[in-house]
């Protein structure tokens, strides 16, 4: 019976556990490397923003719904980044070539399309705004405008 | 874009913790009985859909009787449900254990289960549901490749 709680409690623990572990990773921003195309975003030509956004987002995501209502919102804060959003399973060709395993993804792109910061999951409004305009943003002045913003935050 | 049901999320992560503490009670008190009844629960959700769920029944009913005020959070029902199938699966093979005696590989798959559900009731991450995902993509890149 004793031994039967403890194995009950250690599955219990495991589960808390892998939670935490999981919480910690889901939606946090890491560096990454590579590229994109114009063509990979679907557009011809782009209005050389400071940053684009990339979000490969799939059609049964619930999670994707919470990140594109964050990205609105930040897209209305910061004027100087363009949003692509990319339907992963209609654009596989793409997920594949930047190993998007899981939807939501998010790519932070500079201006010439290099990837600078890459997130699975659903990260808080804060790790978008600060992959967009934080101090590591490619060694680079955030945008005027959206700077300003950001120090009033 | 086809319509489709929607389900509250946090129904299912509630039915999902439900069910995780009956099979960890169910193992400490060996109650196999357990086993059985939580996968013809998830069978029910996964055969008629997620609204006819047990589980989701009983999280309601906790829900109205304690006053929780937990809001609705909608979701897409085909990964939850594909989730539920899985996991009808996974405890119905360990209900066919006990049968033969085999109670150790029940018991291994009940718990397996139960942690699972468990993650998915703190966390939100629905393990069948990316399973769900994964199997989509494959099925379109098959598609497209003939």
């Amino acid at each position: 019976m004793i031994v039967r709680l403890v194995v009950a409690l250690a599955v219990a623990a495991l589960s808390i556990v892998l939670a935490v572990l999981w919480r910690r990773r889901e939606g946090r921003f890491d560096e990454a490397e590579g590229s994109f195309t114009a063509a990979d975003l679907g557009v011809v030509k782009l209005d050389r923003p400071s940053a684009v956004l990339v979000e490969f987002y799939g059609e049964d995501c619930a999670p994707c719904v919470t990140v594109q209502k964050r990205i609105g919102k930040i897209a209305s804060e910061v004027p100087d980044v363009q949003i692509v959003s990319i339907d992963a399973g209609a654009r596989m060709d793409v997920a594949d070539r930047h190993e998007v395993r899981r939807v939501p993804t998010l790519f932070v792109l500079d201006s010439d399309l290099r990837v600078i910061w890459r997130a699975s999951g659903v990260p808080s409004e804060d790790a978008i705004r600060n992959a967009l305009l934080g101090p590591n943003w490619a060694g680079r002045p955030a945008p005027k405008t959206a700077r300003q913003q950001h120090v009033r935050r | 874009m086809s319509e489709k049901r929607m389900v509250d999320k946090n129904g299912m992560r509630g039915g999902a913790g439900i069910s995780a503490i009956v099979l960890l009670v169910g193992f400490v008190f060996q109650w196999r009985a357990v086993v059985p009844a939580i996968a013809v629960a998830l069978a029910i959700g996964s055969l008629f859909g997620l609204r006819y769920s047990p589980l989701g029944a009983t999280y309601r009913f906790i829900k109205k009787a304690f006053r929780l005020s937990v809001p609705l959070e909608p979701e897409e029902e085909p990964p939850p449900r594909f989730a539920q199938t899985l996991g009808f699966v996974v405890s119905g093979i360990g209900s066919l254990l006990f049968i033969p005696g085999w109670n150790a590989a029940g018991w291994a798959l009940a718990l397996l289960v139960a942690l699972l559900q468990g993650l998915l009731a703190v966390t939100g991450l629905c393990i069948g549901c990316e399973i769900y995902l994964y199997v989509q993509r494959f099925k379109t890149r098959e598609v497209e490749a003939h």
